[in-house]
């Protein structure tokens, strides 16, 4: 697809501004109304959802150049989705596609930025999207009793990751997922020091071919292990894996999970049995990749009947979010015994993100700190101790920002609790 | 000045007074603005005499005041501003021009008062939204058009309810139609498609009759005016309830009109409410105030065609249920005066003499509008400013409206006094010049200033006298129309 | 035409570098495809960084233009050489006042967020019709008369004090708020303003800047939040809370709506009364195109003819059984057949939330094609509104059966305002805006319409704006475009105000 598929799409924008807030029949109270943290921060209109569709349109008919403006508008953007799933409340039309697709075209064009180009070099040399090398890439698992997936077969393959990878602060909800699966029976694997980007922030950042070959890359090592399943603790990973390797024709029959579906199973099943207190009050912050954007990919090819009424042959099925993994995690939660839930004003279809998506976090740091400073706010009031969420890239730009907002919020991983539990 | 002769022509004399003693009338009223002599008095019989007045007038910039109730006037405005002026005086014209029961509206001239036009309406099963006991002579346009507030807050969806739409002619001479009167067609050719020249707003992207009402005619002249009706109830309960203190009264007024729950709802103290109840003079008066608590609120509960009487015995038992949440009784009668004496006198224009004149021959009245909070502070600045005009506060009547479904409340302090008495008189003029500032600063509105006080007033916001000025520029650039009145 | 750079950099100096913007890519954004961009768009915080952008404009000889959520198309330049003022950074609520029933917003505010944060209070509002994405300030919209209007009235009349920076740069603040500094009654002293900064239409942009105004709130029987449940967009309540109720009624005629409608008003039991017809329920309810198209069908095979949507809400026990009764009663007397799948358990609460947060009009107009049309009545009283648009609905027809319009029926969609003291009708059309047979259907209709309005003495529709259009009507009705045009001319003499949608000071 090229942004020019998504033509029709970008023309039915009508300026009704539903983008740029949370459904509206879930709106409870002034604050925390918007879900967009682009039109929250910029305010021109350019920066929402509906700001960019006519942007696309524009860019498409040559009206605009490629100056600093635009490559700003362009970027500054989390890749959330909150504004597809908002308009597509009222609307039959992709949003977030040819957000994408813009974003592609100035990459195809030749018009990036320097602090992803820098992010795609590590890519490209060291096969991961967070600075590191790859020989330091299995460092998180050192002394993990678990096969290794280019020695041995196994039927689940867990993905770290890049950020658990480079991160240490990641390290023990990874390392606590792989005991908690083997504690249950699973068969489980890692790559370790093999394992490679998955590539989906490449795509949100606009570099298909790089994300296309590490895809490529994955799926190599994934069939010869003969894993049938993969899990990972990355909502990040699970949304590449699940929806963008699919969307390519490169999943094949790979059955991809989040750690959190997996441990809800496994919990509900009974071969895993949180007994142990743990007296904390959380809130759950749905990742963007795991709730709204985890949702299978539908195959489409057709065409629009000709008509006043926009309807497809065969009809188009649209992504709206509906489907997203909401109730996993929470139903992991919720077995916790002692740990009591509140929830946030802005949940699951119509979470606010975290900020750090999209390219933001290196772009333009100021915008992915101010995204979770008011992530961070609303956690607060809730009155919850701690924000607990279920990706390691939303952790680290939470603990960045409750650290520079001198907050006394803690952040965890949801893993990190039920491993309290266990 | 105009052209006399011109006038004779065009109304004939018995349309047209020049004596000193017709003059008299016109030249002052029971307010305490400058007594004036007009130049003469005209009176028109329909638009087209009222077009060519106003032509005239132009043609030699002689100012126009036009008049359309009967005296006694109470408020200045229709005492002449300058000299040399030509009172209009319209109250002659008294046709009923159409009642129309499905659209609930009526249309009449500007001399019609309510004492006409109530039995007029009722013909079709309609009633007025009635301003409080107005006085046999007054007309119901010059009541619209005043902006008086009107006895069921719940009907009175907007400030300048109940007015409809007018048919004026402006200070330039040109002829309008507001509303949904301005057209497209003739008022038969509306009537023939369905219209009834009940939507007041428009045409288009202004409403006019905002800028006429308020104004005390220095916009125009108008010549008929439509005005929205209410159905006549097949049942009503009304009830009192009296109390020592405002709050919980105002509490209770607050939900009784929140909830839709009542047609008429005011509140008198007891000066006032005897004032109005009293049948013989000084004895009824008094025995009744005696027994009466301080403050008395008087509302009405009434149901329709449909299941009249289940509506009204499910809202009773609501207004109960409020009412004893509030901590106050509501009941029948208080003394001697029932709730249903109280809602017939509310339904009609005041008998003769004029309520307000019974008490001592004169009554000057306070009225602005204000919101429930304001109420208890500007109570007591009035009374504080009553003492010390050395004014008993125990006869000063207080009449409480809430308007526009509760929104706003107008305010009225009845000082009533012997006009005879001229240092009386002189304490009176000073006390409503006094308590104007000090009213203002505890959050007192006075949206239809008159008077010796309304420049004072209205000069306070130079932004808002800019634009009306501008607004004056266009309706009335040769400034004929009632000068001497607000900024103008 | 860029902005000359002194003016570029005074208005930078009022706003601050970061919210003013002549970026292509900005500017891009403000303009519907095809229309002329704006030189240069601004985002003030304050009443006085508007005054000095109006102000600036004028000594300039530049033109400008405000809006809000700017989804209308009038928001856009009507030329070169017009400045933008976006105020979306003025969004606070100053004001809520329950004991005396008003609120005071900026014009960022939506009526989603203020009709939340009264709801929690036991209050509502009217929302404009075209939904609550829009904005909170009764001043905003094109009318401003919306779902609840039967009980809830609308903009102009909902109008308390406002904040006016007038064309010229003058700050006026009416009614109450100019003499004492409270916000409680926008008219006075003396004559009201308030007659000249709207009619039942707005001014569109053309008579300067509204920053702030109050208007009248209603009483909420309903929970603090509406209990809501699902995922999008399958939203449903999880119970309708206890004294509401929602019919979708059906008649055998124009006139047994008309006469239903007047005993509704007449009763004063509605709450929520709109006369939707069954394209606009269907398209409410459906949450894709081809579920539209489906409902559709069943929803027109189940009605007798033209119909409204009633949703009714109980102060109490009592109330509730006294309008459920008499509703009855209305519908026995007017033959009226109820619409099961409005009252079916699984829909009725997702319709009821839908239409009092006022949600889904977007389904209804854009949802199809992008882009509607048709024709706007003004307000007037209830029956002649409704025969206006009846007169359109014959050419409608005819367009369907070109294959020129979606065929999604031809009743008029009817409004009460107050109890049925007046009525607002309007004719919606929805087409393929790629196809240049249906845009000129547009044009047709629009023609038709007003050629209706003056030949049938229906008063002057609410689509009317532009001098074209006020120079077709005004000679008709009372010469109004003549007065309109010399309030203009008074109020802006340097025509800064862009007024392509108003009327300009042209002769």
């Amino acid at each position: 697809m090229a942004l020019e598929d998504y033509r029709s799409d970008m023309e039915m924008c009508c300026r009704c501004s539903i983008c740029k807030f949370v459904p509206l029949e879930k709106l409870k109270e002034m604050r925390h109304s918007y879900v967009c943290p682009s039109i929250a921060r910029y305010n021109y209109h350019t920066y929402s959802g509906g700001g960019r569709m006519g942007m696309g349109i524009a860019m498409l008919e040559k009206e605009l150049e490629y100056d600093a403006r635009l490559l700003d508008v362009v970027y500054n953007c989390q890749m959330c989705g909150a504004c597809d799933i908002s308009c597509k409340y009222a609307m039959d039309m992709e949003v977030l596609e040819p957000i994408n697709e813009i974003r592609i075209k100035c990459v195809e064009d030749g018009h990036t930025v320097p602090a992803l180009d820098k992010v795609i070099n590590s890519l490209r040399k060291q096969g991961t999207m967070i600075a590191g090398s790859k020989d330091e890439r299995g460092r998180w698992s050192e002394g993990l009793d678990v096969k290794d997936i280019a020695a041995q077969k196994a039927k689940v393959v867990y993905h770290a990751g890049c950020r658990v990878c480079y991160d240490e602060d990641a390290w023990q909800a990874a390392r606590a997922s792989v005991k908690l699966l083997k504690k249950a029976g699973v068969d489980v694997a890692i790559a370790g020091k093999n394992e490679s980007c998955c590539g989906g922030r490449a795509y949100q950042m606009g570099y298909r071919e790089d994300f296309l070959n590490q895809a490529k890359k994955n799926m190599e090592l994934i069939k010869k292990s003969g894993a049938e399943i993969l899990v990972t603790g990355c909502a990040d990973c699970y949304h590449a894996f699940k929806v963008l390797y699919d969307k390519f024709d490169l999943k094949g029959d790979l059955e991809v999970l989040h750690v959190t579906e997996y441990l809800a199973r496994l919990i509900a099943g009974g071969r895993l049995k949180p007994t142990r207190k743990v007296n904390i009050e959380v809130t759950y912050h749905d990742p963007c990749h795991l709730g709204r954007l985890g949702e299978p990919y539908i195959h489409w090819e057709g065409k629009p009947v000709p008509g006043h009424i926009r309807i497809f042959d065969p009809p188009k099925e649209f992504r709206r979010g509906t489907y997203g993994v909401y109730e996993p995690p929470r139903d992991v939660l919720r077995s916790v015994p002692g740990l009591k839930l509140v929830e946030m004003d802005r949940i699951k279809e119509y979470a606010w993100c975290c900020g750090a998506g999209g390219g933001v976090k290196e772009t333009n740091p100021d915008f992915a700190a101010w995204t979770a400073a008011e992530r961070i706010a609303e956690a607060e009031s809730t009155g919850a101790g701690a924000i607990v969420t279920a990706c390691p890239g939303c952790e680290r730009n939470l603990k960045d920002a409750v650290r520079e907002n001198g907050s006394t919020l803690r952040v965890y991983d949801i893993v990190e609790l039920l491993e309290k539990a266990i | 000045m105009i052209a006399e002769d011109k006038l004779l022509k065009l109304v004939g004399a018995g349309n047209l007074d020049r004596e000193p003693a017709a003059l008299e009338e016109y030249s002052r009223d029971m307010s305490f603005v400058n007594a004036i002599k007009p130049g003469c008095v005209v009176r028109p019989r329909n638009t087209a005499d009222i077009e060519k007045i106003v032509k005239l007038a132009n043609e030699t910039l002689t100012p126009l005041v036009p008049v359309s109730s009967g005296p006694p006037h109470f408020r200045g405005d229709t005492v002449p501003g300058i000299g040399g002026a030509v009172i209009v005086d319209l109250s002659g014209m008294k046709k009923i021009i159409r009642v129309d029961r499905a659209n609930r509206v009526a249309m009449f001239e500007p001399g019609v008062t309510f004492s006409e036009l109530i039995p007029a309406v009722a013909r079709e099963g309609l009633r007025l939204n009635m301003p409080l006991l107005p006085r046999r002579s007054k007309s119901v346009a010059g009541s619209l058009l005043e902006r008086e507030p009107v006895v069921m807050p719940k009907y009175h969806w907007d400030i300048g309810d109940p007015l409809a739409c007018v048919e004026v002619i402006f200070g330039t001479g040109d002829m309008f139609r507001t509303g949904a009167a301005a057209g497209p067609g003739t008022l038969e050719e509306q009537w023939d498609a369905g219209g009834a020249q009940k939507e007041a707003a428009g045409p288009s992207a202004f409403s006019l009759y905002r800028v006429i009402q308020g104004a005390q005619g220095t916009m125009g002249i108008v010549t008929w005016a439509s005005v929205r009706c209410e159905l006549i109830p097949a049942l009503e309960e009304p009830f009192l309830i009296g109390f020592s203190k405002l709050d919980k009264i105002l509490e209770m007024v607050h939900w009784l009109i929140r909830l839709r729950l009542v047609n008429e709802c005011f509140v008198l103290n007891k000066a006032g409410l005897a004032a109005i109840m009293a049948k013989k003079w000084p004895g009824d008066y008094r025995e009744i105030k005696d027994i009466l608590p301080p403050w008395v609120l008087f509302f009405n509960i009434a149901g329709y065609e449909y299941l009249a009487a289940e509506r009204v015995s499910g809202q009773v038992a609501d207004m109960t249920e409020v009412a004893q949440r509030v901590g106050l009784e509501p009941v029948r009668a208080i003394g001697e005066i029932p709730a249903s004496e109280v809602l017939k006198t509310a339904q009609r224009p005041s008998g003769e003499p004029y309520w307000k004149l019974r008490n001592q021959g004169a009554c000057h009245d306070i009225f602005f509008l204000t919101i429930y909070d304001n109420l208890p502070g500007i109570i007591d600045v009035m009374f504080d400013e009553a003492h010390a005009m050395g004014y008993p506060t125990s006869e000063m009547g207080i009449y409480l409206q809430p308007i526009v479904q509760g929104t706003n409340c107008h305010v009225e302090f009845n000082l009533f006094y012997e006009p005879e008495n001229q240092g009386e008189t002189a304490r009176i003029k000073e006390l409503s010049d006094r308590a104007v500032t000090s009213l203002m600063a505890e959050g007192a509105f006075f949206s239809r200033p008159y008077g010796t006080s309304a420049r004072t007033i209205i000069n306070r916001d130079a932004a808002t006298v800019a634009a009306l000025k501008k607004v004056k520029s266009v309706l009335d650039p040769g400034h004929i129309m009632n000068p001497g009145k607000l900024c103008f | 035409m860029a902005l000359k750079r002194d003016l570029y950099k005074a208005l930078e100096d009022v706003v601050g570098p970061e919210n003013i913007s002549e970026a292509p890519v900005i500017l891009n954004s403000y303009a519907q495809r095809g229309r002329p961009r704006f030189e240069a768009v601004t985002l003030p915080h304050t009443t006085a960084e508007v005054q000095a952008i109006v102000r600036l404009c004028n000594r300039f000889g530049v033109q400008f233009k405000a809006s809000s959520s700017g989804w209308g198309a009038y928001g856009d330049a009507g030329g070169p050489g017009v400045v933008k003022l976006d105020l979306r950074r003025m969004n606070r609520i100053l004001e809520i006042n329950e004991k005396n029933m008003y609120v005071v917003v900026e014009p960022y505010v939506i009526y989603a967020q203020l009709q939340a944060e009264l709801m929690k209070r036991g209050l509502n509002c009217n929302i404009t019709g075209a939904g609550s994405n829009c904005s909170a300030l009764p001043l905003a919209a094109h009318q401003g008369i919306g779902h609840l209007s039967v009980s809830g009235s609308y903009g102009e009349r909902n109008q308390l004090a406002l904040e006016w920076v007038t064309p010229e740069g003058d700050i006026v603040r009416a009614g109450s708020l100019g003499l004492i500094g409270q916000w409680w009654c926008g008219d006075g002293p003396g004559p009201s303003l308030r007659g000249i900064i709207r009619g039942n239409v707005m001014p569109l942009g053309g008579l300067g800047v509204y920053t702030r105004a109050a208007q009248k709130i209603y009483h909420w029987p309903g929970p603090a939040t509406f209990p809501i449940e699902g995922v999008s967009p399958y939203y449903r309540p999880g119970r309708i809370p206890p004294g509401f109720m929602i019919r979708y009624i059906s008649f055998p005629s124009p006139e047994k709506l008309n006469q239903a409608a007047q005993k509704v008003g007449e009763s004063e039991i509605g709450f929520i009364l709109m006369g939707f017809n069954p394209g606009m329920i269907s398209a409410n309810i459906a949450t894709n195109n081809n579920e539209d198209l489906a409902y559709m069908k069943q929803f027109t095979d189940s009605v007798q003819g033209p119909g409204f949507l009633i949703i009714m809400a109980g102060n109490s026990p009592n109330d509730t059984e006294y309008k459920r009764k008499t509703l009855q009663k209305i519908m026995e007397d007017f033959n009226g057949k109820p619409l099961e799948a409005v009252e079916d358990p699984e829909n009725a609460g997702g319709f009821m939330w839908r239409f009092i947060r006022v949600t889904s009009s977007i389904r209804e107009v854009a949802r199809a094609s992008g882009i509607f049309a048709g024709e706007v009545g003004g307000t007037d009283v209830f029956y002649l509104m409704h025969q206006y648009i009846l007169r359109s609905a014959p050419v409608k027809q005819r367009y369907i059966d070109e294959g020129k319009l979606l065929a999604d029926g031809t009743d008029p969609f009817v409004q009460s305002v107050e109890h049925g003291h007046a009525g607002h009708a309007e004719l919606l059309i929805r087409f393929n805006k790629q196809d240049p047979e249906s845009m000129k259907v547009a044009a047709e209709i629009g023609r038709f319409a007003n050629k209706t309005a003056v030949e049938g003495h229906f008063g002057v529709p609410g689509h009317v704006w532009g001098d074209a259009a006020h120079d077709q009507y005004g000679p008709h009705t009372s010469d109004y475009h003549l007065w309109l045009r010399k309030f203009k001319k008074t109020f802006d003499p340097k025509g800064a105000s862009e007024s392509t949608n108003y009327i300009t000071a042209d002769d």
